[in-house]
């Protein structure tokens, strides 16, 4: 099984990071009211040089395409609307108005080229008020790259208008049971491409990123009582972190990818510890009679969030990461758990009971208002998307557990469908 | 792991054993004690029904495991740990919603328990702490922990030494009864009891 997993993602680090290198793009940030308005892009049609592989031109156009459609923050000019644009290769400012008048606020076009076993693709995007170039990149790979290529395209894209990494790279681990007992799963951010992990035929939980998508820690029921694993799932490797006595459970890495915050204790306690990632002694943080559990980093390093049901129900609290300065988050909630930080710093997802239903709840951290993105059935385990435009959850509105995306503005896809799937955690790279 | 598998294996017999009545039609948002044993002891063996068909008879050892042993005992223990455990010498402790003190009806139970344990002395038992699915699935290890060590506190008080209890919390992972209300959460919320060693 080991063999199978192929992270192509890998692949392209290095020409990802070259591209983020050169560092000319301007960012489009301003132009958009986040979860409301998405920047309208026109995909011209970007022929193909003569000799170009067929199949792997097509593949990476309608892979680019697809990414561009599926983001909160691109809107793609529907192909109609687009075939409507009379190009006139003489009158580039009329040719402009008319994308314009189609919708488009910008043009992306280029030429696809293949020579032997590699493939080139030049793309440009085109600033349409301005009529400058706002963008322009040359990609080259292998052929059997050719979906990579066109990921990598929609990342610079987002990444262009966001400043922060699109997720079309971006890897889901998960927990599912769908091959009979709990292990753990890792799909593409759409829900494609799911491989198995683990196949350990015991209880698998709480699998939790490294940052740099290296490790996932996770809980296991393996050697009988639960502890805290790490798993290097491009090498098989497995170790244990902590076996303290107790659950061993909600492992979080901390931003610089150095601590592993989860929860443990004795004689029916959990509280917050921390552990070196690469192994050590734990250090206690918490020191309640209550259940504390469920930690989870801020971005900066600086805090961590976390449950605890010392007020009687369970409710966010957030401490300084050494577990001083302890302070409740929620108080509107009759439950509280499952926090998430966005990756701006400035938001926390959670689960929240409303009505005697779990939803998805989003504390904004500047005004302390609290937003619910409201759904039906149970809603829980919120899991921001690597540039913190979207949200994965999971909800048994259709039944069985299963993951869904939605923009925090509440229009959720279904990205799972075999058996029940939860407890998703979600990276930038998988390396 | 294997015992994991026992265990999963024993749930069902046990619930066979005790009839699927009390979960689903009779205690329906209540919280209710197991059926009393005695009736069940005495309870004739099946007879074929009449007509020309030939009926098989029902599996023996379920009948064997069902012969339970209430309260103290001076039998000798079945030789295997698999079949003490089907006997259900040890009764499970049940909980409220979201909580891991004890209820009343729970220390009569394990005040029962603790006799037993304490006439078996050398009997070692884990104590698994189990939630229904409401709450998530962390917090429920959490709550689960702290009920199975409740009820090792309790013993213990009784008693029953520290040094034969094992304590381990599922959660939610493990549940008794699968259904979504609560004529299954109830039997969820429970601290089950494993002999290990007898």
């Amino acid at each position: 099984m080991r063999e199978g997993l192929k992270f192509g993602a890998a692949c392209l680090i290095g020409a990802l990071s070259a591209l983020g290198a050169s560092g000319q793009e301007e960012v489009y940030l301003k132009v958009t009211s986040p979860g409301l308005s998405r920047v309208m892009i026109a995909m011209a049609d970007i022929p193909s040089r003569p000799g170009t592989d067929p199949t792997a031109a097509g593949t990476l156009l309608a892979t680019l395409r697809k990414d561009l459609d599926e983001t909160a923050v691109i809107g793609l000019v529907s192909q109609e609307n687009a075939l409507l644009v009379v190009v006139d290769p003489n009158n580039p400012t009329l040719t402009r108005q008319r994308w314009r008048s189609v919708g488009a606020q910008f043009l992306l076009d280029g030429t696809i080229a293949s020579a032997g076993n590699q493939l080139v693709l030049e793309a440009r995007l085109w600033d349409l008020t301005s009529g400058e170039v706002a963008y322009s990149r040359r990609f080259q790979g292998t052929v059997n790259l050719a979906a990579t290529m066109g990921h990598t395209l929609a990342n610079e894209l987002v990444h262009l208008f966001t400043g922060r990494p699109g997720p079309f790279l971006s890897r889901i681990a998960f927990v599912s049971d769908r091959s009979g007992a709990k292990e753990l799963w890792v799909m593409r951010w759409d829900g494609s491409d799911p491989q198995q992990l683990t196949s350990h035929r015991s209880i698998a939980l709480s699998p939790a990123w490294s940052p740099d998508g290296q490790w996932l820690a996770f809980t296991s029921f393996l050697r009988g009582s639960p502890q805290l694993f790490v798993f290097r799932p491009t090498e098989g490797y497995l170790k244990v972190l902590s076996s303290l006595p107790g659950v061993n459970s909600s492992p979080s890495f901390s931003p610089d990818g150095k601590l592993v915050a989860f929860a443990a204790g004795e004689g029916g306690e959990t509280d917050i510890y921390v552990v070196p990632a690469d192994s050590g002694t734990p250090e206690r943080l918490t020191h309640s009679r209550a259940i504390s559990t469920q930690p989870a980093w801020s971005p900066s390093g600086r805090q961590i969030v976390f449950t605890s049901s010392v007020g009687g129900s369970p409710q966010l609290y957030v401490m300084d990461a050494e577990g001083t300065n302890v302070r409740r988050l929620t108080f509107e909630d009759k439950y509280a758990d499952e926090a998430a930080w966005s990756p701006d710093g400035v938001k926390i997802a959670y689960t929240a009971l409303v009505d005697d239903r779990f939803q998805i709840a989003i504390l904004d951290l500047r005004t302390n208002a609290r937003s619910i993105i409201p759904g039906p059935g149970n809603n829980e385990s919120p899991c921001w998307s690597p540039d913190g435009t979207v949200l994965a959850f999971v909800s048994n509105r259709t039944g069985a557990k299963q993951i869904f995306i939605t923009d925090q503005v509440g229009r959720p896809r279904q990205i799972t469908t075999e058996g029940n799937n939860i407890q998703p955690s979600w990276v930038a790279l998988v390396q | 792991m294997s015992s994991l598998r026992t265990d999963k294996l024993l749930v069902g017999v046990l619930f066979l054993a005790i009839g699927l009545g009390p979960a689903c039609a009779h205690h329906k948002g209540v919280v209710a004690p197991e059926p009393q044993s005695g009736s069940e002891a005495e309870k004739p063996a099946p007879q074929p029904p009449g007509g020309g068909t030939t009926t098989v008879t029902p599996e023996p050892r379920i009948n064997a495991a069902e012969n339970p042993e209430s309260g103290i005992s001076t039998r000798e223990l079945p030789a295997s740990l698999e079949e003490i455990n089907k006997a259900g010498f040890v009764k499970d402790a049940f909980f409220d919603t979201d909580k891991s003190d004890l209820r009343p009806d729970a220390r009569d139970v394990l005040a029962a328990d603790a006799s037993w344990l304490k006439d078996h002395p050398t009997v070692k038992f884990l104590v698994e702490g189990h939630c229904d699915e409401r709450n998530t699935e962390e917090y429920n290890l959490a709550l689960g922990w702290r009920r199975a060590n409740a009820v090792k506190a309790y013993l213990e008080s009784l008693g029953v030494g520290a040094d034969r209890i094992s304590t381990i919390s599922y959660g939610e992972e493990k549940p008794f009864a699968t259904c979504h209300d609560e004529s299954c959460w109830w039997q969820n919320r429970r601290a089950h009891f494993l002999i290990t060693a007898r």
